[in-house]
């Protein structure tokens, strides 16, 4: 999230589009509807009128997958009625920027943008250049005329949005379209401000990170980002999914969003010239050029003293990805299948049920030579080869379960959906054999570690070289308990020699060595400082020789009244609880919105740091430097080179603006926007266990997938408690009346739900909340599934198995999560 | 002397009547919220487990009569009629001639009816009430029947217990010793010891 | 006896009345309010179906003391309108239960007002059930009297009750009833479901439209047939009784016992 959950409150509109809240989210609920007792209004736009929309002022009904039409229609109607911000979107966005006059678009190219390259299914994104001046600057037009600049490319580019156009793709009446376009429009005016919650809805589809670009561009023409109760806010969909992307457990970056290296960057001066993005512009604060002190402290961090100039702070020893290479999960179990790994970590997960395409998933298992099951009970993933279907006599595969401590039994911080990092403590001891992961990794590493030592091995050096210090140890070398507080420690990070600002006079001491380090302004390139994740930095830290762990602390105080209390937790980066709030004033430094300030510049107030006069006030600044307008005032978008909000966005693999793109399973033959059915550059699998069909009377209709608020993931834990099992016992596929009715399927009957992949039995739950699309002319029926059960428990598979089972092995172009949300199945009865 | 009653008959009807007093008593108790009722049982709990098994012993009790007065409370001729229609001698001050009468008169056939149906219904709805769960309307009837029943019970008990002793002399010995002198039986059950061959 | 029924209904209306105020507007279904009432409760979960709705149990069972229902009705704006509606006892003012249980101190009534049960002193006669206008009372395994108690337990210890605790929206508040009532007329709610029904419920509901759209009933009201048995039967007990002995002396002082006809012969003789 930009903003954070208390922040919903503060909003006029909150459009819920790609989520919901009620069921899955209910404590954010609260917020939600605190703002309406303000007067608020909530927007839910969604297939199916679920608990969310029971709470809305406004609902819209929208067929699966047609979110950027839904969107482009907006904007389209935003920018007809001139409702956008214009001082903000001149000032603080590329809006004006030129573009370079080879760039065409999708009107132009028959649905493509320029630079494809069909055979290869990827851009070349030459053409989705800026023009730069002599100074290498990007070249403006603030009046927004120039037929080159981002605003007419935006107006040209969604002038094909048209209401009819939009209505006949996402079934939406126009009536409504309307509606809910004027009501989110009316916070384009500086002291109304509007929200958008989103989640998978969004995500899980092969256009899904473009869905957020639209909203985005949206926020952005209406100025709601860095303002409270704005911002684009991501409902993270496990309590620590947060965190763990924060620390890099995906595939393609390091801690802290640092991309992981591929191997043809050779040395650490390589990866800091090809990852640090630069910009001309004096006024541009381009944060990320800070890369190289980041990723030489992290090197620090995890090598310790082995990591020393000489031999590149051990760049040598990070793992990296060959060119091009994608390691993402779906890769993961392709390349499984295709019997490329011998063994397999299923850590804290059931990829046999989370996974898109389960059967293809549950025979890859059967390809491993071994498996490790870590979590708290045995699951389908565990047990996949006593499955249905499973032969256990022809699989080789050993499995071995190491039961894990839950997150009650164990101490440590979770990091929320607004970057809060909320430290957590043991409640009991962990039961039986159970381990914190902590204790399973620092045994998995120590005989690791033993067994390089002893045996030698390929390369050992990235093994032996890690620091693993975080507790007292045995006479054999091993940490005997991991003390958690001194990992996020490490986290947080050290001065290990006296650091000096030099470009003081004279230098002025930053931090002494030994003491953790205050903030990440202050991480060094040189290898004096260490720190295990630049963000989290100042997470654990010291002041005045007091060592703080400000993530466990619990201040109530909210002097701005906006709900951030500022001494609560701990949110990353250095406790800024709203993200670009340096767009949240005029370039003078004074509030928007002066009833909802989230910072103010008050010219009279002494810096804390500088000793001078002129200060801001309210939540903590991104970035200390005075106003705009003023001489050494910067640019509000720090993390962007450029500075501004990206309106067009060249960053993505699939276009600068987003373009409707039908699901890789749709109901159409055609996509109404453009000759390109689908976003041309999604990696397509072509096993027969990938099948995948479109348009066709097999799979007559629109399917996604959900959760409930009863359960939990794939169910592994709450598929086990008996409450939450009594409240919601059973796999069950919504429907409307229509589609029961042509089916013979009466309510509380077993059917079967069955795609191109697999099936599944379901209870039919007949109901009014999913309505027949009229999609061009033809209905189309929608259908929608929980992803919550597996075939292993209730034992006697009174439960059902998992949606998965139904869902394609197709990703998102940027991101490759897969496209669980919109597919095409058909229903019979049992 | 005639036997007029068995030895099993009478301690047959001291278990009934027995059981049944503690049920009324009981009964009493549950509907009135009696708290010192309850507390001569010891708690709610033991009170109902007294009332249940109380039943129990009155329901087998009350089936065992059967074979002691269903086939002759079953037989009526033109006597009963007469009989009724005198009121069976008790309306009047003056002495009254009854008419020839069996073994139990209409009076004594009567009543037997009406506790045997009463029995049943009280029986039987108290069984429901004991032991089916989760039927709404068959539990809430069964607390209307076993009440109405209990109603008749508490009329018909107090008038049988006059009847068979103030208002009869010389009954109660039946229940006691089981047996009558002759002339007392040959007045009283003329037809029965005709029938018997001692009249 | 009435008498003493008339005192406990009568000592529910005081000041110190504790309610609950349910919110169908601002329910959102999410049913922490029954995970939480189990946990509290320590009540087992049981097995179940889906008949082909969120709701279950489908309805109060020994073990859930209360649930959500989810009602899907007719709107105006849009193609359904779709409601949660917490269903649980209702602490009645003249609670029915109360009245017709024989057990003393098996149903009774706190000092906060909730109808509380010891299932120690529950015989397991199942006239409550009969005695409920809501249909509430339920049975566990050993035929004990099982539902919603208010959390008078933790009401003692100045907390309110779990469900009350968990919403996240305020759809379950818990306070002073007549707070409560101000809170949801302020609110803008003209009616409050319960105000003055049964001289009083202890759980009241602010409904935004008729009661029947929710589930409830119009005019609750204590079963007929317990008022036949309150009204009726129970006096015919203690009339018909009263009745027979007083008609039995009655007779025995002024006709007297049976003669026959000889004896009044052997006299003259």
């Amino acid at each position: 999230m930009t903003n954070h959950w208390i922040d919903i409150r503060n909003a006029d509109v909150i459009l819920v589009m790609g989520s919901n809240p009620a069921s899955n989210h209910p404590i954010s609920m609260k917020w939600i509807m605190k703002a309406q007792e303000r007067g608020g209004k909530l927007i839910v736009v969604d297939p199916r009128f679920t608990q969310t929309a029971a709470k809305a002022n406004l609902y819209a009904p929208m067929r699966s997958g047609t979110d950027i039409a839904f969107l482009g229609g907006m904007i389209k109607y935003i920018l007809e009625n001139n409702l956008y911000f214009k001082e903000y979107v001149v000032k603080y966005t590329n809006a004006p920027f030129l573009i370079n006059a080879d760039f065409k678009g999708p009107g132009d190219l028959g649905g493509l943008f320029s630079g494809y390259d069909d055979k290869a299914r990827k851009y070349d994104k030459k053409t989705w250049s800026f023009q730069m001046d002599e100074n290498g600057v990007p070249k403006k037009d603030p009046t927004l005329q120039d037929p080159h600049c981002v605003h007419q490319l935006l107006k040209k580019h969604y002038s094909r949005y048209t209401i009819d156009k939009v209505s006949n793709i996402t079934g939406t009446p126009k009536e409504k379209l309307l509606e809910v376009y004027k009501l989110y429009a009316s916070t384009g005016k500086p002291n109304r401000v509007g929200t958008e919650l989103y989640a998978m809805g969004w995500t899980q589809h092969t256009i899904g990170t473009q869905n957020i670009r639209a909203m985005s561009i949206i926020q952005l023409l209406l100025g709601n980002v860095g303002m409270a109760g704005g911002g684009i806010n991501a409902l993270r969909g496990e309590s620590n999914v947060q965190g763990s992307t924060d620390h890099g457990l995906l595939f393609n970056t390091l801690t802290g969003y640092l991309p992981t290296p591929t191997g043809t960057i050779a040395d650490l001066k390589s990866y800091i010239e090809t990852y640090t993005p630069k910009t001309k512009d004096p006024k541009s604060v381009n944060w990320w050029s800070n890369r190289g002190k980041y990723i030489t402290s992290y090197l620090k961090a995890i090598y310790g003293h082995a990591a020393q100039k000489e031999n590149d702070f051990g760049y040598s020893w990070l793992p990296k990805l060959d060119e091009g290479m994608n390691a993402s999960w779906l890769m993961l179990f392709d390349q499984m299948l295709k019997e490329k790994f011998e063994g397999f970590f299923a850590w804290g997960q059931n990829p046999a049920c989370s996974g898109a395409n389960s059967n293809k998933t549950r025979s890859a298992l059967a390809k491993l030579k071994w498996m490790v099951n870590v979590n708290l009970f045995d699951n389908e993933t565990g047990s996949f080869w006593r499955g249905p279907g499973m032969n256990p006599r022809d699989i080789q595969t050993e499995v071995f379960l190491l039961p894990a401590a839950s997150s009650v039994e164990k101490e440590g911080s979770i990091s929320n959906s607004g970057r809060w990092a909320q430290w957590r403590y043991k409640a009991i001891a962990p039961i039986g054999q159970s381990k914190p992961d902590s204790a399973i990794m620092n045994e998995l590493y120590f005989r690791v570690k033993k067994l390089y030592q002893k045996e030698g091995g390929k390369f050992p050096a990235p093994i032996l070289n890690l620091t693993w210090d975080y507790g007292e140890k045995g006479p054999d070398g091993k940490v005997k308990e991991v003390n958690i507080h001194s990992v996020a420690k490490e986290i947080n990070g050290y001065y290990l020699e006296d650091v000096y600002d030099k470009t003081a006079t004279p230098p002025k001491l930053l931090g002494k060595k030994g003491d953790l380090c205050a903030t990440f302004v202050q991480l060094q390139s040189d290898g004096t400082t260490s720190c295990g994740n630049w963000i989290y930095s100042q997470s654990y830290t010291q002041k005045e020789g007091k060592i703080i762990n400000m993530m466990a602390r619990r201040g109530k105080n909210d002097p701005t009244g906006l709900g951030m209390y500022p001494e609560w937790s701990w949110a990353w980066p250095v406790n800024r609880r709203i993200i670009y709030n340096r767009a949240s004033v005029d370039p003078q430094g004074k509030p928007w919105d002066s009833k909802r300030a989230v910072i103010k510049w008050d010219p009279v107030k002494e810096d804390p740091v500088s000793k001078k006069p002129g200060t801001w006030v309210g939540d903590v600044p991104d970035g200390p430097a005075p106003p705009m307008a003023t001489e050494k005032g910067k640019y509000p978008f720090i993390m962007l080179a450029s500075g501004v909000g990206a309106i067009f966005g060249p960053g993505l693999v699939d276009g600068p603006f987003p373009e409707h793109y039908e699901a890789l399973e749709c109901p159409l033959e055609e996509n109404l926007m453009s000759k390109q059915r689908i976003n041309p550059t999604i990696k397509l699998f072509g096993e027969k266990e990938d099948a995948y069909f479109s348009c066709n009377v097999q799979y007559p209709f629109v399917a996604t997938t959900y959760r409930v608020s009863e359960h939990w993931q794939t169910g592994v834990m709450t598929r086990h408690e008996p409450w939450q099992l009594e409240l919601q016992p059973q796999m069950f596929v919504e429907m409307s009346e229509e589609l029961a009715k042509e089916k013979g399927i009466k309510n509380g009957e077993k059917v079967i739900v069955k795609s191109g992949r697999g099936q599944v039995w379901a209870i039919a739950v007949v109901t009014n909340r999913f309505k027949p699309f009229k999609i061009a002319g033809s209905t189309v029926h929608q259908v929608g599934i929980p992803w919550h059960f597996g075939w292993q428990y209730p034992e006697d598979g009174s439960g059902g198995d998992s949606a998965n089972l139904l869902t394609p092995t197709i990703g998102d172009a940027n991101t490759m999560i897969p496209e669980s949300k919109a597919f095409m199945v058909n229903v019979v009865k049992a | 002397m005639v036997r007029k009653a068995s030895v099993e008959e009478i301690i047959n009807h001291w278990i009934l009547a027995g059981s049944c007093i503690l049920l009324i008593i009981t009964g009493y108790g549950f509907l009135f919220k009696i708290e010192q009722i309850y507390a001569l049982f010891g708690s709610n709990i033991t009170m109902k487990i007294v009332h249940n098994w109380a039943g129990v012993v009155f329901t087998v009790s009350l089936f065992a009569t059967l074979f002691n007065y269903l086939h002759e409370a079953l037989a009526y001729d033109a006597n009963d009629w007469a009989w009724i229609k005198m009121g069976g001698g008790y309306l009047s001050k003056k002495h009254t001639v009854a008419p020839p009468m069996g073994k139990f008169n209409t009076g004594q056939k009567f009543y037997y009816l009406v506790i045997l149906l009463a029995g049943i219904a009280i029986s039987a709805s108290g069984f429901s009430i004991w032991l089916v769960q989760d039927n709404r309307s068959l539990t809430l009837a069964s607390h209307l029947t076993h009440n109405l029943a209990f109603v008749l019970f508490v009329m018909a008990v107090p008038v049988h217990a006059y009847l068979g002793t103030l208002a009869n002399p010389g009954t109660l010995r039946i229940m006691i010793y089981g047996t009558v002198p002759l002339e007392f039986a040959k007045k009283k059950y003329p037809k029965w010891m005709k029938e018997i061959g001692k009249m | 006896m009435w008498l003493r029924h008339r005192g406990e209904i009568m000592s529910a209306i005081t000041e110190n009345r504790k309610a609950l105020l349910i919110s169908p507007e601002l329910c959102i279904g999410c049913r922490g309010c029954q995970t939480a009432c189990k946990n509290w409760n320590q009540l087992p979960g049981q097995k179940t179906k889906n008949y082909g709705t969120m709701q279950n149990p489908p309805d109060l069972t020994p073990s859930a003391f209360n649930i959500i229902r989810y009602n899907e009705v007719p709107s105006d704006t849009n193609a359904v309108r779709w409601l949660f509606v917490s269903r649980r006892c209702m602490h009645c003012g003249d609670a029915g239960c109360m009245k017709i249980c024989p057990a003393p101190g098996a149903i009774y009534r706190t000092k906060d007002g909730a109808v509380a049960y010891d299932k120690d002193k529950c015989i397991g006669c199942k006239l409550c059930v009969a005695g409920c206008p809501f249909d509430v009372p339920r049975y566990d395994a050993q035929g004990k009297i099982s539902k919603c108690h208010l959390c008078f337990d933790r009401i003692a210890d100045g907390l309110s009750p779990a469900c009350a605790k968990t919403c996240p929206t305020g759809a379950i508040r818990f306070g002073d009833r007549d707070a409560l009532i101000d809170t949801a007329k302020k609110a803008g709610y003209a009616k409050v479901y319960g105000e003055a029904d049964l001289t009083g419920l202890g759980t009241l509901y602010a409904f935004k439209d008729a009661p029947k759209i929710y589930g409830m009933n119009e005019n609750p009201a204590i079963p007929e047939s317990i008022i036949f048995w309150n009204t009726v039967l129970k006096p015919l007990a203690v009339i018909g009784l009263g009745g027979v002995v007083a008609g039995a002396l009655l007779h025995y002082v002024t006709i007297g016992p049976h003669k026959d006809a000889d004896e009044e012969v052997k006299k003259h003789e």
